[in-house]
């Protein structure tokens, strides 16, 4: 190679020096500004751990919203991945239009972040809205989405469930690229299709269902445009996630050190989990690794 | 162990396509049966259809004294090896090897028993706490056969097996199965094996009985010698054997065989043998079998065209009037010949002639049952 | 026996079994339909559970105000494009078209310079070695787990000193720097899966690595780069909280903000045009997807299983 070695660094320069200045001293600042007072007016303030301290004892908004995030993101993940898990299973058969079905279940993923779906989401489910109407036909009363403080999660949890789309084609691809003999070789042995479905089936899609996982709950435990347009948080703060509660207080109240207090503290819980989930990931992933024939 | 009867078997796809047409076969207790043939002639399709995992469009399956058709595969009393050994990537030896006898109920202490068993008889015991993609192509192989063997089944099927092997590691695994085979048998373990491959060497090599067949059908069921020495019709004649059989048309003429300008006598023997005289004949002489003449007499002449030196032995290939033909001679042979000529002299052994029926492709010449 | 094997007992299976064998098919075949049409009903039913929201909308953005109120169907008794005419004016002294401008002034060079930059960072990853290359990848994969909530506020006031607030430039210039780590790990693998067979060629020929990179590489990364540049585009479009946190002056609103602004304004019941304007913002999302949705299906999945 008469290449020096330093010239994959040089194509490498933009990503250092975007690294650098966007996430590594950013990163790095976010901690020391955890420790301060700062309005942007004058100049940080050291205070110590006065911003943690607060946050843990006296701020009740901080864990009505900590506790509404957990909630929110412990039952939209499992939910989200059944379901897509499931639709997959579906889906993976000699069927005519599987293409048709799958582009139709992916397209809510692509626009379900976006201000417009949200927008879409506080009119049909508000109370004389698309919902309500629905349910009125079938004889159910209308139901109070917007006002009661469990149906608001709900309906911001089924928001991001019906983007499960996403995940879905990568369970699928992962479903699809099973080895069919491996199917033959179990009925052979005498296992039944749940049986198969069980034993080699969800075994082999471990790997996928555990990179899925964390990139779900990451991405939940940040979830802002929907709480933040379809119900402001509320009612009751009931649906006040964290990103909100941040948002808040660096960008209302332009307390900055607070502010980065609790994105630390968010950011903690989601390395914590995400730890958790690795470290747990050696019990029960299975990678499999290339054939030596 | 049982025997395996299938009558009328066939298979049509999307109820235009035959591709299996109504084959019969009985293969006998213990007997190992090797479906052989070139890709495209069912004989994995077959061997689908008596594991189950194929639909059966008509006909019947027997193993021992049950009509099997529609049973799952996992109740037939069968088990296969696969050609890419289907071992199941996420659990180690062991546990593969029991995954069945687990599933049938057995007990945890009853499945490691058998398990160790097995493990004895095919070597692997190193090898049980590896999961699969850690092992070579023949240690895989290797469990693949413990996992069938390992539920005592009344037939064994292999699916082309060594396919995946490099060509060494496949004459050792060959000789591995036929004395496992052999074992199992003094033991009063045999099972009844079909065994499909497109490798006519292992063909040969392994089968008690070979059955050829070709697009769905089946050309003939005899034993090794047999099929050799009597081939039943032009395909068996051409694919067993290697080099391959020199075919030769022409036609029969009383009591001699002619073709283009030259006349070959076929001798008292063949001739009364031959049950019809067909107009479109061809001569069936394998290579080993057409010898350099060292005289005139009844010899044929053709043009040399090459040589292929295979070291103890030399292939001659030649034209005779036009017809591709090919000789084996010893090496020795080869130095003693006056290679400066290109034509050379050739003997068939009017022993092992045949003659077939161009058209129908029947060997006319056929011994009389003994 | 060396002729095809014939039965040597008399077989008589008798019509009996195989009646049995005909009718235990015609049993599988059966169940095997019936598990067809369980499959077809379920995918369908929620297929338009799914769906029917954006039908819903589509409708809706075509229909008046009353009748929005009124029933559940989606077919406007009464289409008009009162929705679509009212919106597209807004409240503001802009029309929807200048914010879809500003939106435009975004999308672009963000999808260049990240597609320019990945290229890049991706080439030095596959294909050459050099020191800390791999603390660098590790932190390729860092940034992409990584929650960004940690770095927003820093980065806010970084681009205060530096002046950008109120501009496009905090929008895109971190792409422009392959700060999007998602795309830099799929092109890198999809670039370590081609062999450098014709690169070693072209080393031959006497081509420098940039030269190579441009002639050889880059037309081989042409699916994953469409790819990119596909799904860039998507999310800028959806992109909300950035705008949010560094836009402040209407007339640079691109068009998710520019929807939120229309929610504040508009008077309560004069839904139509905020949901027309819904549906206009996510049409070009739309339109892209469907004409490029190999890409995108494809890019996802193969990124799905090696991650």
């Amino acid at each position: 190679m008469t290449r020096t070695r330093s010239l994959g660094l040089i194509y490498l320069s933009p990503y250092i020096l975007g690294l650098m200045a966007f996430t590594a001293i950013p990163f790095l600042a976010s901690f020391y500004l955890s420790f301060t007072d700062y309005n942007l007016m004058q100049p940080p303030k050291w205070t110590g751990l006065e911003n943690y301290i607060e946050l843990f004892t006296s701020d009740r908004t901080f864990r009505r919203s900590l506790s509404v995030t957990l909630l929110y993101v412990f039952l939209t993940v499992p939910l989200k991945l059944a379901f897509a898990l499931f639709i997959a299973y579906i889906l993976n058969y000699k069927l005519r239009c599987i293409n048709l079905f799958r582009t139709a279940f992916y397209v809510p993923s692509i626009l379900g972040g976006s201000i417009a779906i949200a927008v879409l989401w506080r009119y049909i489910f508000a109370t004389e809205g698309l919902v309500n109407m629905v349910l009125a036909w079938f004889g159910i009363e209308p139901v109070n989405w917007f006002g009661d403080p469990t149906n608001a999660l709900f309906t911001i949890t089924l928001l991001r469930c019906w983007q499960f789309g996403s995940a879905m084609v990568i369970f699928l691809a992962a479903l699809q690229s099973i080895d069919k003999s491996l199917y033959e070789a179990a009925a052979i042995d005498g296992a039944s299709k749940l049986r198969s479905f069980v034993f080699i089936t969800i075994p082999l899609i471990t790997p996928v269902i555990f990179f899925n996982l964390i990139m779900q709950m990451v991405q939940a435990f940040q979830e802002f445009n929907g709480p933040y347009i379809i119900t402001q948080g509320g009612p009751l703060k009931s649906t006040y996630l964290l990103p909100l509660y941040i948002y808040d207080e660096a960008f209302k109240r332009f307390d900055m050190g607070y502010a980065s207090a609790i994105a630390w503290v968010l950011f903690l819980i989601i390395m914590a989990l995400t730890l958790v989930a690795f470290w747990s990931s050696k019990k029960w992933v299975f990678y499999a690794g290339d054939k030596r024939s | 162990m049982a025997r395996l009867q299938l009558r009328n078997l066939e298979k049509v796809y999307g109820g235009a396509f035959k591709a299996v047409h109504g084959i019969n076969l009985d293969v006998e207790e213990g007997e190992f049966m090797v479906l052989v043939g070139p890709s495209g002639c069912a004989k994995s399709t077959t061997l689908r259809m008596i594991a189950g995992l194929e639909e059966i469009t008509a006909g019947e399956i027997r193993i021992g004294d049950r009509i099997v058709n529609t049973l799952e595969p996992g109740k037939r009393g069968i088990a296969m090896v696969f050609q890419n050994y289907a071992l199941y990537p996420h659990m180690k030896v062991r546990t593969n090897l029991a995954f069945g006898l687990r599933i049938g109920g057995a007990s945890k202490a009853e499945a490691a028993k058998a398990v160790e068993e097995v493990a004895k008889i095919l070597e692997i015991e190193p090898l049980l706490d590896r999961l699969p993609k850690q092992l070579s192509g023949g240690q895989a192989q290797r469990v693949a056969l413990g996992r069938a063997l390992i539920k005592k089944p009344d037939v064994f099927l292999f699916d082309e097996p060594l396919s995946n092997l490099d060509a060494k590691l496949r004459a050792s695994m060959r000789v591995r199965i036929t004395d496992l085979h052999k074992r199992l048998k003094r033991e009063g373990m045999a099972s009844t094996v079909v065994y499909v491959t497109h490798d006519q060497t292992e063909a040969m090599t392994m089968g008690d009985r070979i059955c050829v067949m070709k697009d769905g059908h089946i050309m003939q069921v005899a034993t090794p010698k047999e099929l050799y020495e009597q081939p039943a019709n032009l395909f068996v004649a051409g694919f067993i054997g290697s080099p391959e059989m020199n075919v030769i048309e022409g036609h029969v003429d009383g009591s001699d065989f002619r073709t283009g300008g030259q006349v070959i006598p076929l001798g008292e023997a063949l001739t009364s043998r031959l049950s019809a005289r067909p107009e479109r004949a061809a001569l069936g002489i394998r290579p080993q079998h057409l010898a350099l003449a060292t005289g005139i007499n009844g010899a044929l002449s053709a043009q040399l065209r090459g040589v292929e030196f295979m070291g103890h032995e030399v292939y001659l290939h030649a034209l005779l009037d036009g017809r591709e033909v090919t000789t084996v001679a010893s090496a020795a042979e080869f130095e003693r010949m006056d290679r400066s000529l290109d034509t050379i002299r050739l003997l068939p052994e009017a022993a092992n002639m045949h003659i077939f029926d161009r058209d129908s492709g029947r060997n006319v010449s056929l011994r009389a049952q003994g | 026996m060396t002729d095809i094997s014939h039965a040597s007992d008399v077989f008589t299976a008798g019509a009996d079994a195989l009646a049995e064998a005909r009718r235990h098919q015609r049993i599988q075949q059966r169940r095997a339909r019936i598990s067809a049409i369980l499959r077809y009903a379920i995918l369908f039913g929620v297929g338009l559970v799914m769906l029917y929201p954006l039908i819903w909308l589509v409708g809706a953005s075509l229909k008046t105000n009353a009748e929005i109120f009124a029933n559940p169907g989606f077919i406007p008794r009464e289409p008009t494009t009162e929705g679509y005419v009212q919106g597209w004016e807004t409240s503001t002294p802009y029309t929807f078209g200048r914010f879809f401008w500003n939106s435009f002034l975004i999308i672009l060079p963000k999808t260049i310079g990240t597609a320019i930059s990945c290229t890049m960072v991706a080439y030095g990853f596959a294909r050459f070695d050099f020191p800390l290359k791999k603390l660098l990848f590790t932190s390729v994969i860092a940034i992409l787990l990584l929650p960004n909530v940690v770095t927003r506020i820093p980065q806010y006031i970084l681009f205060r000193e530096l002046g950008w607030l109120d501009s496009f430039l905090p929008l895109w210039v971190p792409s422009a720097m392959a700060g999007d780590a998602f795309f830099v790990f799929m092109l890198v693998q999809f670039l370590r899966a081609i062999p450098d067979d014709m690169e070693q060629a072209a080393r031959v020929d006497g081509c420098n690595s940039w030269q190579t990179l441009l002639f050889v590489v880059v037309p081989m990364l042409a699916p994953a780069l469409i790819s990119v540049c596909l799904f860039q585009f998507m999310w800028t479009m959806n992109d909300f909280l950035g705008p949010l946190i560094y836009i402040s002056s209407v007339d640079k609103y691109p068009v998710s903000l520019a929807l939120k602004l229309s929610i504040d304004t508009t008077e309560a019941f004069e839904w139509n045009r905020i949901l027309a304007m819904s549906v206009l913002t996510i049409t070009p999302a739309l339109a892209v997807f469907f004409m490029a949705q190999k890409y995108f299906i494809e890019g996802i999945s193969a990124g799905g299983i090696k991650g």
